[in-house]
């Protein structure tokens, strides 16, 4: 048994003090709940953020939030850094352990504790699968409604913590928006519950400002979600376009003419060629750009919607624009969307995928900024994304043995997110700040704003033990490093 | 109203930030802002200034395309309003006294009306924030953009903080289309025990609701509302012209099995003086409407135990009672003149029953001498640790409306 101390005169917690802890915790938790050998441990290495890279000292897998207070506890009492971690999806480094120390893996406390389909709320632990709730709904009528591609692999508690939109996010809001409360071991290892099944508690909305904190606050142990009715009726839409240019304008007609359709995808050539040498759905191959369209809602309204839209993408250029004729049709549509990523293995070892936010005017600018950027820095970059929201989702494929390749990734990433800046939009619209876009912090927000983030960060965690090295940038820092090096702590730490 | 010793009417958001970083520099005095003044949740504060801030009224950017407008938080919800109706899009939230109503105000004091059933509440429209915190520092949030996840979500955080954070001072909304059509189902029952089936029904009903309101009695005259003593179930919807009618007729069938004692449906034109009637009931109109009162109640529980309270608090035990009976907020006042003993027997029973469904009972505009119906921290349970902790450290010489929370 080899302890997964990499480099004792890092931050990472001594052979002897990683003795000790790993001794304890296992008194917390059993053996059963923790991982320390080092092979074990690689797993834990980086999320769906590969570009940096570090392992943890160990990690546990507590089954009660009163297992999670006694490890926050002992981590506060021995000095080490703690990260909460859901299933690893972060697509933004989240769950880095910067410093190593202790990773705190909720996959185990999953239970659905309460469904009230009277009082439209379900009550589960962070651990459950965001697909693995709506199917428990199945029969009742009522859903939850972010939907992350992820769903069926990430948690409710990463969602929580990322404050995670999806494709029908357009029209249902995002993780917040149905987030009524939440229990949380704070940072001190007490525990706190902010809202509840009740709206309108009194106070601060502290559970607003929890979600989205993106595991600095605390860890969240219990959530309190709104449920959604079902629509009674889909319709879904492929409009086909000759042109990236030509779908982003009738995404504009669509919105403009007051249209908020469920759901409003883009997914370009690179893309629709990966998944139709993956699923076969008989994507037409030579199109420029494919939107995928749903309005969903009663039968006696989406019908005329969905003509409007119709007409609408015809308008604007579309070659043509197909119906998905039956619910199967439909799921196999929505599968290859949200599969999207999964498929890109067919086109590159290694990809990183930014998370840019524009307004959805300046949608054609921005596209047509990444297309140049993948040429000037000899890159293939695709995109599938949520275009109604005027989030892009490029995905810069590369591989990750070659270290040239690799930092033209990483200046391509940060030109594309400059430019989401400059149209007057945001680095990120759902995967997080992370590790990743933290050079990013001082350029979107100025000062005084981060300011006031760090002193509410300084109430909830003022040792900055829990997820240390998230969200905020640390003041100071070494000058001379390069902007895309210092954005990249992790990657530092593991080299 | 000009400049003067108590008020402070600032012309820009700078100047603004100049006045409250003097202030924290040499005087300390507290600090009040206000936006129209229509709550009145002012906090108890001696020698305060008041910020008015309704001439920080410009609007900053509206791309109506994207769906977004930027404006400074002190134009009037009416206003506002009208800019956006030009381009057919909205801010779905009712508001009582638009014309006076600041964006700011309504934001901090998280107002919100019947429509919050269907359209939400003000927490998933602001998507940007600027504020002034109590030493003058000009801070942001968020951004211009509809999704967004860069730094701490501090819009949450201060729709409603009664100004006890920070001034608000300028705000990015998220807009929604206006609606082709509207209309309503009222719905008369005897008691509001009748009324629980319906709500529960109305969870599977085929219909979507956007309005879910129960109302015991009102005051309004004229024929915009019934009146009525018994319980008035009203039901909104919202869509193209076809959707909405559908959708009412679909409710009254579905409802013929409860035998509702009255039943009437409001439509087109009649649409807009009811809405603007029950957001008005709801408001803080409601105790200017009744004259002599002023002890505002606002309980928050599960939905399904709203209609107890209806039930406990019948017209005639002298309640007057209204709810968002879908998102389980009931509000009201008592009508009549009570010592503070009488005051607590008569309420203790409420309170009692709210708190033994894991909901709350708030007071406002109570008589000082009213000591049970003060909301304490400790009332609020390890939670309000952490607020008193927030408050501390963004307002650390508490000159932001002093005494306001967590006294509501
Ligand atoms: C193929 C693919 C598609 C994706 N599509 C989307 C999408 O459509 N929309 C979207 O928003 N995201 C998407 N993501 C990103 C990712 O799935 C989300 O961010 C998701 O919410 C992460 O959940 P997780 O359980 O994997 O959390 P993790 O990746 O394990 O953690 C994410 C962050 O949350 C923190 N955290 C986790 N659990 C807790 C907890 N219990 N308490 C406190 N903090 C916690 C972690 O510390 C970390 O900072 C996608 C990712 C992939 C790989």
């Amino acid at each position: 048994m080899t302890l997964a101390v990499q480099n004792p005169s890092s931050e990472s917690v001594t052979a002897i003090a990683a003795t000790k802890l790993i001794n304890r915790l296992r008194e917390i938790v059993g053996e059963e709940g923790l991982l320390y050998n080092a092979e074990e441990l690689l797993v834990y290495e980086c999320d769906g953020y590969t570009v940096e890279k570090k392992v943890p000292d160990v990690v546990v897998f507590p089954t009660s939030t009163e297992q999670v207070v006694a490890i926050v506890k002992l981590c506060n009492e021995l000095d080490v850094p703690f990260i909460p971690r859901g299933a690893g999806t972060s697509l933004a480094g989240g769950t880095l352990p910067i410093g190593g120390g202790v990773m705190i893996t909720l996959t185990r406390m999953k239970r659905i504790i309460e469904v009230n389909l009277r009082d439209r709320y379900a009550v589960c632990e962070p651990g459950l699968v965001n697909l693995h709730l709506t199917n428990h709904l199945k029969e009742t009528g009522f859903h939850y409604a972010p939907d992350p591609s992820s769903q069926g692999a990430c948690t409710i508690g990463g969602n929580v913590a990322t404050n995670s939109g999806g494709p029908h996010t357009l029209k249902y809001g995002v993780t917040v928006n149905h987030v009524l409360g939440v229990e949380a071991v704070m940072p001190d290892g007490s525990i706190a519950q902010f809202g509840g099944p009740c709206e309108d508690g009194p106070g601060y909305d502290l559970t607003g400002l929890f979600v989205g904190s993106e595991g600095t606050f605390g860890i969240c142990t219990k959530v309190w979600v709104r449920l959604t009715r079902n629509p009674e009726s889909y319709r879904t839409l492929l409009g086909v376009f000759e042109t990236v240019a030509a779908a982003t304008q009738a995404i504009s007609a669509i919105i403009g003419a007051g249209i908020v359709p469920a759901a409003l995808e883009m997914m370009d050539q690179g893309i629709i060629g990966a998944l139709e040498a993956a699923f076969h759905f008989g994507f037409p191959l030579d199109a420029g750009a494919v939107l995928l369209i749903e309005v969903d809602g009663l039968e006696v309204a989406v019908e005329d919607e969905a003509v409007r839209i119709e007409d609408l993408c015809l308008q604007h250029g579309a070659r043509e624009v197909r119906r998905a004729r039956s619910a199967k049709e439909r799921l196999l549509l929505w599968k290859c969307r949200k599969q999207a990523f999964g498929a890109i293995g067919r086109l590159s070892p290694s990809y990183c995928t930014q998370d840019g936010v524009v307004p959805r005017t300046k949608l054609p600018e921005i596209l047509e900024f990444i297309t140049d950027c993948g040429k000037r820095h000899g890159l293939r970059i695709v995109n599938v994304f949520h275009a109604g929201d005027g989030n892009i989702h490029p995905i810069l494929l590369f591989d990750e043995r070659d270290a040239e390749q690799v930092q033209r990734v990483l200046l391509a990433s940060d030109e594309i997110l400059t430019k989401c800046l400059d149209l007057g939009g945001s680095v990120t619209g759902e995967h997080g700040i992370g590790v990743e876009k933290i050079s990013f912090m001082d350029k979107l927000f100025a000062p005084a704003d981060l300011a006031v983030m760090k002193q509410l960060r300084d109430v909830f965690n003022p040792d900055n033990r829990c997820s240390p090295g998230k969200m905020l940038p640390t003041a100071g820092g070494c000058g001379t490093e390069s902007h895309t090096h210092k954005s990249h702590p992790g990657r530092r730490a593991a080299m | 109203m000009p400049n003067s010793d108590s008020v402070f009417h600032p012309n820009t958001q700078d100047e603004l930030a100049q006045f409250v970083v003097t202030n924290a520099a040499s005087e300390r005095r507290p600090l009040i802002p206000i936006g129209g003044g229509t709550t009145s949740r002012k906090g108890s504060a001696e020698n305060a200034v008041e910020i008015h801030l309704d001439q920080l009224n410009r609007v900053i950017d509206f791309p109506a395309r994207d769906m977004t407008i930027t404006v400074e938080a002190g134009i009037r919800m009416a206003d506002l309003a009208k800019i956006l109706r030009a381009e057919n899009q909205r801010l779905p939230i009712d508001i009582p006294q638009a014309d006076q109503a600041t964006l700011g105000g309504v934001i901090a004091s998280n107002w919100s009306g019947p429509r919050r059933y269907g359209c939400g509440t003000m927490r998933d429209y602001v998507i940007g924030i600027s504020a002034i915190d109590a030493s003058g520092q000009q801070f942001k949030a968020g951004g211009r953009v509809v999704k967004n996840v860069a730094g701490y979500d501090l819009c949450k955080l201060l729709v409603g903080s009664h100004g006890t954070l920070a001034i608000i001072t300028q705000v990015t909304l998220k807009l929604r289309p206006l609606p082709e059509s509207s209309g309503f189902v009222c719905l008369g029952f005897d008691t509001a025990r009748e009324i629980e089936p319906v709500i529960d029904q109305l969870q599977r009903s085929a219909t979507r609701p956007i309005v879910i309101d129960v109302w015991n009695q009102n005051f309004i005259e004229g024929r915009t509302i019934q009146r009525t003593l018994s319980p008035m179930l009203y039901v909104g919807y919202e869509g193209s012209e076809r959707e909405t009618l559908w959708q009412i007729q679909t409710l009254l069938a579905e409802c013929k099995q409860f035998a509702p004692r009255i039943q009437e449906t409001i439509l087109d034109s009649s649409v807009k003086p009811f809405l603007f009637a029950l957001t008005n009931l709801s408001g803080f109109s409601l105790t200017k409407l009744s004259g002599q009162f002023a002890n505002r109640f606002k309980t928050c529980l599960p939905s399904s135990r709203t209609m107890e309270i209806l039930q406990h608090a019948d017209p005639y035990s002298g309640f007057i009672v209204g709810s968002h009976a879908g998102n389980g907020i009931v509000f009201g006042h008592h009508a009549g003149d009570y010592r503070a003993e009488e005051a607590e027997a008569l309420y203790r029973p409420l309170r009692e029953l709210v708190r033994s469904h894991g909901g709350t009972l708030i007071f406002s505009d109570v008589p000082s001498d009213w000591k049970f119906a003060e909301t304490t921290w400790a009332n609020l349970g390890p939670a309000a640790t952490w607020m008193q902790r927030v408050k501390q450290q963004l307002d650390p010489l508490n000159l932001l409306k002093p005494g306001c929370l967590p006294v509501s």
